[in-house]
């Protein structure tokens, strides 16, 4: 049926691209879970005998765990407090008349602009100078600042989009402010919100230029990996470990969209 | 600003509110569980003290008496660096005890964060070899600053399937232009600059004058084309050397006795010129809140449980001498190591203390030359 | 206090009369209101922003000595900086990687983000999941996967040996800054196919049925219309890659091998193992600046095409 349109037919060459091109993006991805179950230490080729040894031996090795928990509770509270940050300033953006609205914006969303390794340097600069001890703390002020432009503007459309007349009509009929947010605006804004935490969760949890220079004696498992490239014969955990992200992360993107159709295929059931 | 929704049309837009909502459940729950049922059975308590030092020896081989006698390990803390972990110690953090080497100890003492080590506390220090210790900087009212623990050899690491020797093992090896684009250096300047002047034969006793800046770095910048990297990263330089990248590069021990675990065919050069020696230990925290215990960590340490897996596992040497009657002869020289371990010491060319601007001059210098500049 | 403000909150009855008065003011200045509602992500950003930065520019006229810094203002990083080739030729360096990595990867994913907005249809989702899921594995083992590919005895030379192309493994793959721009490229992909598919999107397809109507082919609706309306996703791709990549150290210095060490790396080891920190700040600001101006060319160039 496309083909009656001229410009959605079919473009055998161009699909041919996006497949290789999508090729291009997995194939190197892909030799860490290879390597991962390889028994050599050294990630090379021919390989050896297939083993499970390296995922035995993570589970041995506490400190990764640490890292790796450290890492969560990083990205977890800097996902939450750019979010929490970000929804105010984006209703005020999107919906207020201010004065200054232009540079406003520009400096919020300035980090976009500004190379990380900028910000990983200043700060460490300042706490020094204060006497702040480096910490996950530091690490993750330096994260909400790379963070809360990507929540801004994930934010700043939805409140654009979102259907005044709705609350409205919540404070028409008596509702206070608190209440039509939570009941009125939160719900159109939530998919935005939900965006936002994904979003701001992951650019925190892989950070590395930012957490080099301001963590301090508990690392983040990006920093953990980097202290560790020196010990070669734990890098093959850390292949484990990693393949074990890789699948927990596709298994979650490939579950939400089988929800998504499952949801959008039951009878008589609209998504939103 | 259109940046913008770009992530919003992909991460949201198209994506159900309530299938976001599950996978973010979901991701919460599933990947914050994995850790904490892992940590649980692992992490020590509050109680013990925390050993603050390189990744990699943070594990239980090391720890065998302390655990006999606490049932658990102590904490860890780890860094890629010592000046990165003087850093960090100096912005206040508190662990009790830290593993510098023997040539910073008197920037470290400088600091007024440790206190002298009370040597008699150590059940395992009659064994400790005095030839790593007895420098005048590391002795306070006869008691150490530093309780050596480890130590080893900077030299060349070599395939000896591919590298043409030809006569005797020397640090020319490295600036061999037959083997030119294949050959690798460690990164930093703490180990690259004091080899540089045993092979520009600059005597480390004059190291500190400006003619020896002068012939090291004169030396360095007409090796660095025949260098395919430079790089501390230990993984990289072994990976290359198994792959056959690189035929011959500057490494510690450990190197060879992991290559060769793998049935890398390598040897680990004894340079006519002599090697480097460093000497690495433990230093104790002035206000270490688990002061008993970090004792009881140090003496683990210097253990000779510990020394076997230092010496068998990582190809370092050790400071207890007991852990060297473990080992035959053939293996220890391969390691670069002996069963008179006092001999390579004396042999040895020694890493001394240098002055904060030296070492900012020096280390300003190698990352020029390293950039080629 | 609540930040959730919104419009419409009734007044307040039999309460003191100071209180109520400032309280409608701010109730009835949309202005005041809004100011109250950005003023904690503002105050965040300010603290963490500002703050820092005007730190970092007032160190970077101190100097060291030792372990000491000396407060004493001066432009002696900056002389240096200018007089010492080996800052200028790094920061060039740094910038032409950028710049080629972020062509190269705008360039080859245009055509993809082409192809999922104009020409898929029941999948779109799934190959905008697809294409960005790589992204979701951490960026030191991405660049270590290239290693593998790139390496000595990598996939690149066994597959060239296998095929009896080469006799002997080719060094020139990794270690280089060929590999440094491929994983920049590869790493940064996502972040150029998403705002280009999204400007693409965007587009209204009645002014492609216009022009088809009115004879235009293909390649001419392309360049007069798709091409031109997706112009600002090219140029958010190109702003959202090529600003960090100018920055980055890691890759470097895991792929650069001696010659492809960027200023990102001389920053780096400034705070680090060098100890200067006033010298490491000036070298940062002074590739702020560079970034910025080359960013304002590369709008500059962007607005004069358009016209």
């Amino acid at each position: 049926m496309a083909a009656t349109e001229p410009f959605h037919s079919p473009n055998r060459p161009l699909a041919l691209y996006a497949l290789g091109f999508t090729l291009f993006l997995y194939a190197p991805i892909l030799f860490i879970p290879l390597f991962s179950f390889n028994s050599g230490l050294y990630a090379r080729f021919p390989l050896q005998d297939f083993t499970l040894a390296w995922y035995a031996e993570l589970w041995t090795r506490g400190p990764v765990f640490a890292a790796l928990q450290n890492s969560l509770q990083v990205g977890l509270t800097v996902a939450v407090i750019s979010t929490v940050l970000a929804v105010p300033a984006a209703k005020a953006l999107a919906r207020y008349r201010i004065p200054g609205k232009g540079p406003i914006l520009g400096f919020m969303l300035l980090p976009l602009v500004v190379p990380g390794l900028i910000f990983g340097v200043a700060l460490l600069v300042l706490v020094s100078r204060l006497g702040i001890p480096l910490s996950l703390w530091t690490v993750g002020l330096g994260h909400i600042i790379i963070c809360l432009p990507f929540a801004i503007s994930i934010l700043l459309p939805r409140f654009e989009g979102a259907n005044r007349s709705l609350e409205e009509a919540s404070a028409d009929l008596g509702e206070n402010a608190w209440w039509t947010f939570w009941r009125v605006t939160f719900p159109t804004i939530l998919p935005g919100v939900m965006a936002s935490l994904l979003l701001t969760f992951t650019v925190s949890f892989d950070e590395f230029i930012i957490a080099f220079f301001l963590s301090g004696t508990d690392p983040t498992l990006p920093m953990y990996i980097w202290n560790q490239l020196r010990f070669p014969q734990s890098f093959p955990s850390l292949l484990a470990l990693s393949t074990l992200i890789l699948v927990v992360s596709f298994g979650l993107v490939l579950a939400s969209l089988r929800l998504a159709r499952l949801n959008r295929d039951l009878p008589g059931r609209k998504t939103s | 600003m259109d940046v913008i929704d770009q992530l919003h049309a992909v991460r949201s837009g198209k994506l159900s509110r309530r299938a976001f909502n599950r996978s973010l459940m979901a991701l919460g729950i599933g990947l914050t569980a994995v850790p904490l049922g892992a940590r649980r059975a692992l992490a020590a308590p509050e109680d013990h003290p925390t050993f603050f030092t390189w990744g990699g020896f943070d594990i239980p081989e090391l720890f065998v008496e302390y655990q006999a006698k606490h049932g658990e390990m102590p904490n860890f803390s780890t860094f890629g660096g010592s000046e990165e972990a003087l850093v960090k110690l100096r912005s206040g953090f508190v662990a009790d005890v830290s593993h510098p080497c023997l040539s910073g100890v008197p920037r470290w003492v400088e600091t007024g964060l440790f206190q002298p080590i009370d040597t008699s506390r150590l059940s395992n220090w009659p064994n400790v070899m005095p030839e790593l210790y007895n420098a005048d900087f590391n002795q306070t009212e006869g008691k150490f600053w530093l309780v050596p623990f480890d130590w080893g050899q900077t030299s060349i690491t070599y395939r000896t399937d591919l590298f043409d020797l030809q006569g005797e093992e020397s640090w020319a090896m490295l600036s061999d232009q037959r083997h030119a684009g294949r050959l690798g250096m460690l990164s930093s300047g703490g180990d690259a600059w004091w080899c540089g002047a045993i092979m520009a034969g600059v005597p480390l006793s004059e190291i500190a004058t400006e003619d020896a800046f002068t012939r090291i770095s004169d030396f360095m910048r007409a090796q660095r084309p025949l260098i395919r990297i430079y790089t501390d990263d230990t993984t990289s330089l072994e990976q290359a050397l198994a792959s056959g990248e690189l035929v011959a590069a500057m490494t510690w021990n450990s190197s060879a006795v992991t290559l060769r675990a793998q049935d890398v065919p390598v040897a680990f050069a004894q340079p006519k010129e002599g090697a480097l020696t460093w000497v690495c230990g433990v230093m104790l925290h002035k206000d270490a809140p688990h002061l008993d215990r970090a004792y009881d960590v140090i003496d683990s340490l210097i253990s000779v449980p510990s020394g076997i897996f230092n010496i068998g596992t990582y190809g370092y040497g050790h400071s207890n001498m007991k852990a060297f009657d473990n080992f035959d002869e053939a293996t220890l020289r391969g390691l670069g190591l002996s069963k008179n371990p006092i001999e390579i010491l004396q042999a040895g060319h020694f890493m001394t203390p240098q002055s904060a601007d030296w070492e900012a001059r020096m280390n300003s210098t190698w990352e020029k030359i390293k950039a080629g500049f | 206090m609540t930040p959730f403000d919104s419009d419409l909150r009734p007044a307040p009855a039999g309460r003191p009369s100071l209180a109520v008065g400032l309280r409608n003011r701010v109730h009835r200045s949309e202005a005041l209101r809004g100011y109250l509602l950005l003023s904690p992500a503002l105050a965040v950003l300010g603290v963490a922003i500002i703050a820092p930065l005007i730190l970092l520019i007032v160190m970077s006229t101190w100097s060291m000595s030792g372990f000491d810094m000396l407060m004493t203002p001066g432009l002696g990083n900056y002389a240096i900086i200018a007089s010492d080739p080996i800052y200028a030729a790094l920061l060039g360096r740094s910038l032409k990687i950028a710049a080629i990595a972020t062509a190269a990867t705008v360039l080859l994913s245009y055509p993809v983000a082409y192809f999922v907005a104009f020409h898929v249809h029941r999948h779109k989702m799934l190959w905008l999941i697809l294409l960005t899921l790589p992204f979701w594995t951490s960026y030191l083992m991405r660049i270590f996967a290239w290693r593998v590919v790139l390496g000595y005895e990598g996939v690149i030379n066994s597959a060239l040996m296998s095929l009896g192309l080469i006799e002997a493994p080719m060094q020139v793959f990794l270690y280089s800054q060929t590999a440094v721009t491929i994983a920049l490229a590869h790493a940064w992909a996502a972040f150029a196919i998403l705002p280009i598919y999204v400007s693409l999107e965007k587009i209204d397809k009645s002014y492609l049925e216009a022009a088809a109507d009115l004879g235009d082919n293909a390649a001419r609706r392309f360049w007069r219309i798709t091409l031109p309306l997706s112009l600002p996703g090219v140029v958010a791709a190109f702003f959202l890659m090529f600003i960090p990549t100018v920055g980055d150290y890691v890759t470097a210095a895991m792929l650069g091998g001696p010659d492809g060490m960027m200023v990102g790396n001389l920053i780096q080891a400034q705070f680090g193992p060098i100890n200067d920190w006033p010298m490491g700040a000036a070298l940062a600001l002074v590739m702020t600046l560079a970034v910025a101006v080359a960013g304002l060319a590369f709008l500059l160039l962007t607005r004069m095409i358009r016209r």
